[in-house]
């Protein structure tokens, strides 16, 4: 009867249909191609790129060191979120202003955000350095050492991101209701116990949810890498991404670059579905 | 004249409205009284167009409704909700409909300021719906049904979502601004008996999505056709008290005519005004509810549950005995099929 | 144990306002020093520990050895904005009728259709890049307003399918339904019934699609060379030479302003309560 409603669903569902999917089937077909700059065209190899891919051990280190960052930074940024959270949630007094200031990060461009943390880095010239020595701890090579630049691309996000969850989280808090405390206090339970048995399990929804979009958007991390390290030093931070784009838009190997970013994609999205069932599992306690 | 044919409509396997035939005339009100759940909504969307039944017709003087979208019906409907446009004042909401069908604005305005002052609300024209009770919001929706003329008014349960000094208030304002409708089909909602009672014309019987039983208002509830009739009817609901009855009797006794019936399975629906305290039987209380200047007691007798109602106010305590009488000879008598038998 | 517990609690909110304001503060500091100043060593005070200089900030507009950001910022602007008005205008029809109306293209549902929209942003933007690069190129879009639009309404319609679609839901059907007994078909009764009340979802949709547009930085970066820089690739290319710090921090803190603002305004617009309440 309501024939107008393909008026309201259609211009939108066909510009996103004409603009993803179109690209999309293409890089499959471009995927069995070996378009490169030399060759630049449409024939058939099969599946010869995927061959090549399997061998690839930079490919699968990317992705390795991939998987350890995004489980890190998201890790720390929803341990810090939660606990900033619960520390301004009864703070009446302050919480707007406080609301405001850690929400700032996230408003910011993250690859503006990381040439300053560049310069924040810097050996010599950066402010970092001075500080951790006047507090006795030493200065550290940051961008020119493996292990100290992958915890530059931590920091960077944890910077970045914490507020991200501290704002779920916070929302989270703030809706529940006041009832199962009143009964924690009766059953004279410590703020400890409270938190484990009370404010953890029922903000399990929401963290679940916190969790997955953050390890969504980790999982395509590139930018901070691109602006920060380059991938370097060597390859030490290097991500799927990065890599890809190397191999696809400085090659220029079209058609190997699409079997990687096709792989990747899948290998993204079964990982998250896993994830997610997991997560559910043990952190929604009315999931079956 | 709206006229109902063969309505059928399905959710799931499920009949939320079957074999529903009516005709409804204008100038009149007809209550239509059901349970919560009987389809009585279901109905009223479905002439309104919201919902598309899988079979039947909905016609208006002749005129077929069934393909006809809402916005092309000639209807108004007031629901439980407090339904306004947050956007627009009290004004502009009572003649949004007249804008929206060609009236000038100026016009529009004059005649939804009248319809406002005819439910009391001429000094709020003003206001945002949000600004008002939610009596005065429902008023608002009630003016904006009526400013419309619409040939078809559904009003469903207007009033339930209102504090009950206000619903009775209400009921008797709304009697009042219908009675110049003379060219309207009403079409009221409830589940209260005594509503249906109070205003209807004609009272139209829902129970599981079937017309159960219609007629004029006193007709249905002095004779309810069926032990499910008689239960809609009845608030309390009528009870039922189980009897078996060996060879054929002369039944005279019992109601207000003789009736002779074969032997069998029978069910004596006995209402809970014809209940008195002060007789014989002793009834354990199991409950008691009071409700304004009425008393409901739930009581046990002989392992049967029975509701009693008196016009008073009484302070009984589960586990008190009472002695009751029963006016056995003013129930209603029905067969095993749940119909009236020995009529 | 109490005043324990409450040193340390503002003990570490103290810390973290100071880890969140410190790349602030070093960036402000910084677009004050001129070369001498830099290459001093990591400094805070003017006046005192350098000499401050408004050359970073001259070179914003064209000075010696920067940016002119004007341009870029500019293109930024208008990229933003005409990506998020096409993708909220064309996202919330969508929204709309995927909250009102049943839909089934073969197997799918509302809820697969919805989820078709908004799973979009599940998408790597590498995995696009390429193929984009491709698409813009054949229809000589490359290095264009127009062809960055097109892509970035792509990027933000998922973001304003799911904010508007939630929204709606929660917009009781009653509101539409007595709307079409006033005579209103969908089209009229979305134009003068809904949208008008759609305000607080339409300003959060806004506020996610300016926020995501006006940050991104990979496919700006993709697709365009030198004629349409957007703000954040003119800074990037800041980087790569011999870094003048202080027009990079002025540059940095100017792409960075709009936003902050921005979560100023939206904070207020929303502890205000927008029309909550409005609609029962």
């Amino acid at each position: 009867m309501y024939r107008q409603k393909y008026l309201f669903l259609l211009p939108g569902l066909l510009v996103l249909v004409a603009i993803i999917l179109f690209p999309l089937l293409f890089t499959i077909r471009v995927s069995f191609s070996s378009w490169d700059v030399y060759n630049p065209g449409l024939n058939w190899i099969g599946g010869e790129n995927y061959g090549r891919l399997w061998e690839d051990a930079r490919y699968w280190q990317a992705l390795g060191r991939l998987t350890l960052l995004s489980v890190t930074t998201v890790l720390i940024q929803y341990v810090l979120g939660f606990a900033l959270a619960l520390m301004v949630w009864r703070d009446l007094a302050a919480r707007r202003l406080f609301r405001v200031l850690f929400l700032i990060p996230m408003m910011t461009t993250p690859v503006v955000m990381s040439v300053l943390w560049r310069t924040i880095f810097h050996e010599s010239l950066g402010p970092l350095n001075p500080i951790l020595e006047s507090l006795g701890i030493g200065a550290a090579p940051w961008l020119s050492s493996a292990g100290w630049a992958f915890a530059a691309v931590v920091m960077v996000e944890v910077w970045q991101w914490t507020p991200f969850m501290f704002l779920l989280l916070l929302a989270g808090l703030l809706s529940l209701p006041n009832e199962p405390y009143l009964a924690a206090k009766i059953d004279g339970a410590g703020p400890v116990r409270t938190f484990f048995s009370v404010t953890f399990p029922m903000l399990g929804a929401i963290s679940v949810g916190a969790i997955l979009i953050r390890l969504i958007e980790a999982s395509k991390i590139m930018e901070t890498v691109y602006v920060l390290t380059s991938g370097g030093p060597g390859t030490s931070t290097e991500t799927s991404s990065y890599y890809i784009y190397i191999r696809g838009m400085r090659d220029f190997q079209i058609g190997y670059s699409a079997a990687l970013s096709l792989t990747y994609l899948i290998i993204m999205i079964v990982a998250l579905t896993v994830i997610a069932k997991l997560l559910v599992r043990a952190l929604v306690k009315d999931a079956a | 004249m709206l006229k109902i044919t063969d309505l059928e409509l399905l959710v799931g396997s499920v009949a939320h409205l079957a074999a529903i035939n009516a005709s409804f005339q204008p100038g009149t009100l007809t209550t239509i009284l059901g349970r919560t759940g009987a389809g009585k909504t279901t109905l009223m969307r479905a002439i309104a167009g919201l919902i598309a039944p899988d079979r039947g017709q909905i016609l208006l003087d002749g005129t077929g409704w069934t393909r006809l979208p809402p916005w092309k019906r000639p209807v108004a409907m007031v629901t439980q909700q407090f339904i306004n446009y947050p956007h627009l004042n009290v004004r502009d909401n009572v003649a949004f409909p007249l804008v929206r069908a060609g009236v000038a604005k100026a016009d529009a305005a004059a005649r939804a300021e009248a319809a406002l002052a005819r439910v009391g609300l001429a000094a709020m024209v003003d206001r945002r719906p949000s600004a008002l009770s939610g009596g005065q919001q429902q008023r608002v929706a009630i003016a904006r049904a009526l400013v419309k003329k619409a040939p078809v008014l559904l009003l469903d349960e207007p009033f339930v979502n209102l504090d009950y000094n206000l619903r009775e208030a209400f009921r008797k304002d709304l009697v009042d601004l219908l009675a110049v409708e003379t060219g309207t089909v009403v079409l009221y909602a409830s589940t209260d008996p005594r509503e249906a009672l109070q205003m209807g014309d004609q009272i139209v019987l829902l129970a599981d999505g079937r017309i159960v039983q219609s007629g004029s208002p006193r007709d249905v509830f002095a004779n309810p056709a069926s032990l499910t009739a008689a239960s809609v009817v009845n608030d309390p609901p009528i009870n039922p008290i189980p009897f078996h009855q060996n060879g054929v009797a002369d039944f005279g006794a019992l109601g207000q005519q003789a009736i002779t019936l074969p032997s069998g399975a029978y069910t004596l629906g006995l209402r809970a005004s014809d209940i008195r305290a002060g007789g014989p039987h002793q009834a354990r209380v199991t409950l008691t509810e009071v409700t304004g200047s009425e008393t409901l007691t739930h009581l046990s007798l002989n392992g049967l549950d029975l509701v009693m109602q008196e016009k008073s106010v009484v302070l009984r305590s589960p586990g008190d005995v009472v002695g009751v009488h029963l006016d056995l000879h003013k129930g209603l008598v029905f067969g095993a099929d749940g119909q009236r038998a020995g009529v | 144990m109490k005043t324990l517990y409450l040193a340390l609690k503002y003990l570490a909110i103290a810390l973290w306002s100071a880890f969140v304001v410190f790349p602030f503060l070093w960036a402000l500091t910084t677009s004050f020093k001129s070369a001498n100043g830099v290459t001093g060593g990591a400094t805070w005070i003017p006046w005192v520990q350098y000499e401050p200089s408004l050359q970073g900030w001259q070179s914003l507009f064209g000075g010696v050895g920067g940016i002119n950001v004007v341009k870029p910022f500019y293109n930024s602007l208008v990229v933003t904005l005409s990506a998020s008005v096409i993708s909220i205008t064309l996202g919330t029809l969508a929204a709309y009728a995927l909250s009102r109306f049943t839909f089934r293209f073969l197997w799918m549902r509302n809820s697969d259709i919805t989820f078709f929209f908004i799973s979009q942003r599940i998408m790597p933007p590498i995995v696009l890049a390429i193929p984009f690069f491709l698409m813009l190129r054949s229809l000589g879009l490359l290095d264009s307003l127009p062809g960055l639009i097109l892509v970035y309404v792509a990027l933000l319609m998922p973001i304003a399918v799911w904010v508007m679609v939630d929204f709606f839901n929660g917009v009781p059907r009653g509101l539409d339904e007595m709307a079409w007994m006033d005579g209103c078909n969908p089209i009229i009764t979305f134009w003068r019934v809904i949208l008008p009340n759609a305000l607080p979802g339409l300003v959060v949709a806004g506020m996610f699609c300016i926020i995501f547009g006006w940050n991104d930085f990979f496919f700006a970066f993709t697709l365009t060379f030198t004629e349409t820089q957007l703000l954040p690739v003119a800074i990037v290319s800041l980087n790569s030479s011999v870094t003048p710090w202080w027009s990079l921090s002025a540059a940095a803190l100017v792409s960075i302003a709009p936003l902050v603002v921005l979560a100023f305004v939206v904070e207020r617009f929303l502890s205000k309560g927008g029309l909550a309440g409005a609609v029962r």
